[in-house]
């Protein structure tokens, strides 16, 4: 477990500001602690300083996960957001997408949202605009990038796809034995 | 006419437009402009059809000129388009009926053919007098044959054999072949009415049908919806069809196979339309409708999903905006899309207003719609129930009861009820009628109380109606039935007293009887079934509830209910005040009166009512009476359990049991249920668990709340939940309200004395800790020197090993003891009082369990009191680090107490260490989770980029954000300097700025004056001015060297006739020698040359020339070296000056003053210093060089030229 390097911080905050924005600031300014993004067989975990102390303790080939998984950075240095960060990152979100309860299920499992099943979505939308899907419900499901914006969401038909599916809560059941 | 398509219109373009930009082509006689819009209402094509009146070239010309030209935004696209299909059939109505008015082309034929054998002679195809043969003139063909008949001659082709011939038929020669036809003259047509045929028949419907006679449509009657057995196969294949166009549906056709019920439960939006499909559903019309209402609802969904698709939202979307949206919503929204439909199928239709969701319906119907949900649950189990009886048909009069249970149940509610009462009836009736004779009196009581009660309800506004309307699924009482019930209601309604003995008898019978008839409903197993048996009933009331109105008009009489009224009427006294109170809850007045009015009640009903206030003081419930309307509902509630007792005996069970039936229906209503048997109340859970996931919060809560209490009394508390009246409703409600408000008041209590008893412990305290400090006050008065002795002895070691330790908090009062230490030492006892007291002091130190007398002070000491507390323990004195030090500190000295070391000496190192201490352990770590976030928001800049800092300024800005108003000038402050300076400045710039724009507008005109003063003739100046002149002119310097050189007189007539004196003379001088250091010897041309220039170029450029003398000086002696080409100029210039000199020094001194320095600089500039013969042989030499060089670089010009075109 080390601190990320300067290039694995950039890459990951350029993910995550396609979500949350300027908002990451708030990630890592915290109030009420401090907290700090760790980098442990190639996934980036998120903890308060607290839980740093104490993972200390840990061999580092007997520690599984520690804090909260945000992501993992593939073999191409890429960074890929898991699910596990939605927690974090769903009431930073600043592009929204609610999907209707018939799509609801869909999405979690692994496909990608139609404009059918798109029940509201936030203005403005960019296309590939990283967007949190939530249920009707206001219950976040998952991640997204918007495939087409707002306005063209209006218009497209019905079966096309208006976001992509990146990861949604279903994984936790289906990808359990990988999501640490 | 042409009609041509306009396409690539913009939006905005109107028919006008089009009109005058085409009407250059043509007379444009219609414009059609057609716009395309899209879902949002936002045009995306317009385009257009003109009619145009218009020639071949012109519509070429139209088509070259304006297709694919650009207008206003668009690109047209011009084509022919077919003609308006309106036209198109005008023209070919317009052809048809002309073709209708011209005559066919044979008749005309014909017409002609019969002119031309009239001309021949022949009428009507007789020729009289002509012998048979004869040929008519002009017809070949035509042959009169016998009688005189003209005939045409037939060409008959034949065929045998291979031979085809013709064969001529000449009717002449055939004549005896033919008869005469009008010998018997004309048969007379028969009419037509003769031609028809009738047929004969009886009265039946067919023979009437046949007739064309139907009879006027009765709406179609709800079929028997429950299963009567001999019925049942038929309903069942009667609604088949429906099935069958139904089970589109899966989980509906699961519904039916129940055979509960046909039908129906469609998808919510299905059900809007539902109402059409009422009535029998066997004939193809009936199917074909039904159909189509489903495609219309089906259509209407799709519609609906795809219009309000899409719903944009801005950032600032919150939750909470839509609470009553999500809220309906939990419900779906974390289900698979499986159940979905079953979802939807379970919630009434979205839009209709008796969801919580709709506010602006009066309180009243929402409650009822609630309770109707309830009650529809409730209902479920009961017919459950029914339904196994009815489909057993064990016993007539088991039958009977039951029904009049249901009966008496279902008369509950006045106003929500009827509908279901009389779903029930009219099931009951197709199933019992027949059997018993007696239950048709008993019915039609109810019916008619039913009935009055719908007279109310329909008094309520249409929107209850329509409410329920939309509710409705689907109609499955029969008209018959309903005719049937109808009637007998009438007849039955003249007998009233029978029928209240027959209702007296039945209900006493009814109670009894009731629990061997409901057996435990089986049905709480599925949620279909169970969902299935929620709308049936809702079906069957909403059917019921259309019906009402029909009804209503066919029965008036109401003498029977009239009857029971007078009966009880403190009852039904107190069953209007419920329903007054079901109106306005709120209102308290209104509970009083109800009360007062429960006290009559109470007479009437006399025993029981007495009975039932004994035994309900009994019960748990009656501790709530302190609060008037509770204690009211504690009574109503009561009841309940009243009965419940009653039950066991059943002598008075029949009483109770009557008066709760007529009086208060939940009463009877529980009385039933309990009879029902707690077998029920297995589905009754199964139903609370459905009620608690579909129905509305209020439900949840009053369950949640009554679940406690209905561990107590089973039955009853499940009468409570299952209560679906509104007035039971708020019966129970209320009573659980109260224990809620218990339940409430006894946390409040508990929080009360929680509270207070902590305020008594902070009095406690507070107390103790006054008492400590005055204890400490008092007690050096009290114990004086032995006391404080005492302690200075025995307490010398430990004060010293204390003092090391003692924190900042007492450090205050150490020097005091420290001192008293050393005095100590002395051995004398003066100080004893403050020894007591720091004494005291350090007690209190000593026990931190105790009240403290400091013990508002910080938690840093409380903690450092409780580590001298541990460390009083060990030797505290040299523990840790600082310990250490203080340990080598007095090593140095030896034991020598003087030399003891204090804290004192340590407390600056001690912090330090410490602080040193945590920061080590501390700041590593920290530092590094420091500089890391640092680093962390560092890149998080760089990838926002510009976001980042906006913020970043956004933040500082409202840092630094100021309330103007509350600011004051401070002339103290340095900042404030800028204010004051600013002002200043600013005032001073502007006043400058207006100075220097007036000075701006003032400048030309001044320069235009002098401009036009200036302007005059040379020679009428010279005339004036002669005499004025000559003493300036002799002043001058260069005038006087130049006289040195001046050459001869002779020249003065050729200037100036008329300038006899010296002054000109001297002038003549100047001028020659000026003309002499140039051209030497022809001065005399030059100098007619330059006469006659000056009169010309004085005038002109004046201006120029006045403004700035010295620049114009500059210009002349520019270039030795060209001075061959300049020559002529410079020598005008200098001349016109030097005239110019003379003439406004004679007049006026107005540019020069006398001994000006520019008057004796400024010539110098134009005369030599150099001799002429130096500079003309300079002048020489200079001019061969650069002939020479102009040469040479010509010939090389000329060899480069040659060179490049010889390559």
């Amino acid at each position: 477990m080390r601190p990320l390097t300067d290039e694995e911080t950039k890459i990951m905050f350029e993910k995550l500001s396609k979500y949350i924005g300027e908002n990451i600031k708030l990630l890592v300014d915290r109030p009420d602690g401090t907290y700090c993004f760790r980098l442990h067989n190639d996934r980036v975990y998120y903890m308060s300083e607290k839980i740093l102390k104490l993972a200390t303790n840990i061999s580092r080939d007997k520690l599984v996960s520690v804090g909260t998984c945000f992501g993992k950075f593939t073999k191409t240095r890429k960074f890929r957001l898991h699910i596990t960060a939605l927690e974090f990152l769903a009431p930073y979100a600043k592009f929204k997408v609610w999907v209707k309860p018939g799509a609801e299920q869909s999405f979690l499992y692994g496909n990608h949202v139609l404009k059918s099943g798109l029940g509201r979505i936030t203005e403005n939308t960019m296309q590939y605009q990283g967007v949190v899907v939530y249920s009707m419900a206001d219950v976040p499901l998952g991640f997204g990038v918007a495939a087409k914006t707002t306005q063209e969401c209006r218009r497209v038909d019905p079966m096309s796809i208006v976001v992509f599916h990146q990861a949604d809560v279903g994984e936790f059941i289906r990808n359990e034995d990988t999501l640490t | 006419m042409r009609r041509l398509y306009v396409g690539g219109l913009s939006h905005l373009i109107t028919e006008k437009d089009l009109k005058d930009r085409f009407g250059k082509f043509g007379k444009v006689e219609d414009v059609e402009l057609r716009t395309r819009k899209d879902e949002d209402g936002v045009p995306y094509k317009t385009f257009g059809y003109i009619n145009i009146d218009i020639s071949d070239v012109d519509l070429k010309k139209c088509l070259t000129v304006l297709n694919k030209s650009k207008w206003k935004g668009g690109t047209l696209q011009i084509e022919m388009a077919k003609e308006s299909f309106l036209h198109r059939l005008a023209e070919e109505r317009q052809a048809a009926t002309e073709q209708c008015l011209k005559p066919p082309k044979a008749e005309d034929k014909r017409q002609k053919l019969l002119d031309s054998l009239s001309k021949a002679g022949v009428e009507n195809f007789t020729m009289k007098a002509a012998v048979p043969g004869t040929e008519i003139a002009g017809h070949k063909d035509w042959i009169v044959s016998k009688f005189g008949r003209v005939l045409p001659v037939l060409q008959l082709r034949c065929q045998k054999g291979n031979k085809a011939r013709t064969l001529k038929y000449d009717p002449s020669k055939y004549c005896h072949n033919i008869r005469k036809l009008d010998r018997d003259a004309t048969v007379e047509p028969t009419p037509v009415t003769q031609l028809t045929w009738e047929v004969q028949g009886g009265d039946d419907d067919i023979s009437k049908k046949r007739r064309g006679e139907f009879p006027p449509y009765q709406p179609p009657r709800p079929k028997k919806s429950r299963t009567n057995v001999v019925n049942s196969c038929n309903t069942a294949a009667k609604t088949k069809p429906s099935q069958i166009v139904e089970a589109v549906n899966p989980t509906e056709a699961h519904r039916f196979k129940n055979g509960f019920l046909q039908s129906t439960n469609q998808r919510a939006t299905h059900r809007r339309g539902a109402y059409l499909n009422d009535g029998d559903v066997d004939s193809d019309e009936e199917i074909r409708r039904l159909v189509e209402a489903q495609q219309i609802s089906h259509s209407a969904l799709q519609q609906v999903s795809e219009d309000d698709n899409l719903e944009v939202v801005g950032f600032d979307y919150l939750k909470s905006g839509k609470k009553g949206r999500s809220e309906d919503k939990n419900e779906d929204d974390y289900d698979s899309a499986d159940t979905d439909e079953l979802f939807a199928s379970r919630k009434p239709p979205p839009p209709p207003p008796q969801k919580k969701s709709a506010p602006p319906i009066p309180e009243q119907l929402t409650e009822n719609n609630t309770d109707r949900r309830k009650k529809r649950l409730k209902r479920k189990g009961k017919a459950g129930g029914q339904e196994e009886d009815e489909e057993d048909l064990l016993d007539a009069d088991e039958d009977l009861t039951c029904w009049k249970s249901s009966t008496t149940v279902q008369r509950r509610d006045a106003s929500k009820q009827n509908c279901q009462t009389k779903g029930g009836i009219s099931e009951k009736q197709s199933n019992e009628m027949a059997d018993l004779p007696l239950s048709e009196s008993d019915f039609s009581d109810d019916e008619d109380e039913d009935e009055e009660e719908l007279d109310s309800d329909d008094s309520c506004s249409d929107s209850d109606y329509e409410g329920m309307f939309s509710n409705v699924t689907h109609l499955e009482i029969s008209l018959a039935d309903l005719q049937r019930l109808a009637e007998e209601n009438q007849e039955t309604s003249d007998t009233t007293a029978p029928s209240i003995l027959s209702t007296g008898l039945e209900q006493k019978t009814n109670l009894p009887s009731g629990p061997t008839e409901q057996p435990a409903p089986k049905k709480g197993t599925l949620p279909e079934d169970i969902l299935a048996a929620i709308l049936e009933d809702n079906s069957s009331e909403d059917e019921q509830g259309r019906k009402k109105g029909k009804r209503k008009g066919v029965i008036t009489s109401l003498p029977a209910f009239q009857g029971t009224r007078a009966l009880n009427q403190g009852l039904d006294e107190f069953m209007k005040a419920q329903k007054e109170q079901d109106e306005r809850r709120d209102v308290k007045k209104q509970k009083l009166d109800s009360a007062a009015q429960l006290n009559p009640r109470a007479t009437t009903s006399g025993t029981t009512n007495q009975q039932k206030h004994t035994e309900t003081k009994k019960t748990p419930e009656s501790r709530h009476k302190d609060m008037e309307e509770q204690k009211r509902k504690g009574d109503v509630v009561k009841d309940m359990p009243a009965t419940k007792g009653l039950k066991g005996t059943p002598s008075e069970a029949e009483t109770v049991s009557s008066s709760s039936n007529s009086s208060s229906d939940d009463d009877g209503e529980h009385g039933d249920e309990k009879e029902g048997g707690k077998s029920l109340q297995a589905a009754v859970t199964a139903k609370a668990s459905l009620l608690s996931s579909s129905s509305s919060f209020e439900e949840d809560e009053e369950k949640s709340t009554q679940d406690p209490v209905k561990a107590a009394p089973s039955t009853a508390s499940d009468s409570d939940s299952f209560s679906s009246d509104e007035d039971e409703k708020e019966e129970h409600s209320l009573p659980r309200v109260s224990l809620k408000a218990e339940d409430e008041e006894e946390q409040q209590r508990k929080a009360n004395m929680r509270r207070l008893a902590a305020v008594q412990q902070r009095q406690k305290e507070a107390e103790e800790h006054k008492k400590l400090i005055q204890g400490a006050l008092a007690n050096p008065d009290a114990q004086k020197a032995g006391a404080g002795k005492h302690i200075v002895f025995g307490s010398d070691d430990e004060d010293d090993e204390e003092e090391v330790e003692t924190t900042s908090e007492i450090s205050t009062s150490k020097k005091p003891l420290f001192q008293e230490g050393q005095s100590d030492d002395d051995s004398t006892s003066d100080e004893a009082p403050s020894n007591q007291n720091n004494r005291n002091i350090e007690k209190e130190r000593l026990k931190p369990s105790g009240p403290q007398l400091f013990g508002g002070s910080d938690a840093e000491d409380d903690g450092d009191e409780k580590e001298d507390g541990g460390r009083f323990d060990i030797r505290p004195q040299f523990e840790g680090r600082a310990g250490q030090k203080l340990m080598e500190l007095q090593s140095r000295f030896g034991t020598d107490e003087r030399f003891r070391m204090d804290s004192r000496f340590l407390e600056d190192d001690e912090k330090k260490d410490e602080e040193s201490e945590g920061k080590d352990s501390m700041t590593q770590d920290d530092e590094a989770l420091e500089q890391e976030r640092k680093k962390n928001l560092d890149i998080l800049q760089s990838v926002l980029g510009s976001s980042q800092q906006t913020s970043s300024k956004t933040s500082s800005k409202a840092k630094t954000f100021r309330d103007v108003s509350s600011l004051h000038y401070d002339p103290s402050k340095e900042e404030h300097a800028a204010f004051e300076t600013t002002a200043d400045e600013s005032k001073e710039s502007k006043s400058a700025r207006k100075k220097k724009r007036e000075e701006a507008q003032k400048l030309p005109e001044v320069s235009k004056e002098i401009y036009f003063d200036v302007s005059g003739d040379l020679t009428t100046m010279f005339g004036l001015t002669k005499s004025d002149v000559p003493g300036q002119e002799e002043n001058t310097t260069w005038d006087q060297e130049k006289e040195e050189e001046a050459g001869g007189q002779d020249e003065e007539p050729t200037l100036l006739s008329s300038a006899p004196t010296a002054d000109l003379n001297a002038d003549k001088e100047e001028s020659a020698g000026f003309k002499f250091s140039f051209f030497g010897d022809d001065t005399e041309t030059e100098n007619k040359l330059t006469a006659e220039y000056k009169v010309e170029s004085i005038q002109t450029p004046k201006a120029s020339w006045q403004q700035d003398p010295r620049f114009q000086d500059s210009s002349s002696d520019e270039d030795e070296d060209e001075q061959e080409e300049e020559e002529e100029p410079t020598s005008t210039a200098t001349k016109m000056r030097e005239e110019e000199k003379e003439t406004p020094s004679k007049v006026n001194l107005f540019f020069f003053h006398p001994e000006d320095i520019r008057l004796t600089e400024g010539p110098r500039l134009f005369c030599r210093s150099t001799q002429l013969e130096n500079q003309r042989e300079q002048w020489e030499e200079r001019r061969n060089e650069l002939r020479q060089e102009y040469r040479k670089k010509h010939k090389n010009a000329r060899r480069k030229l040659k060179s490049s075109q010889q390559r």
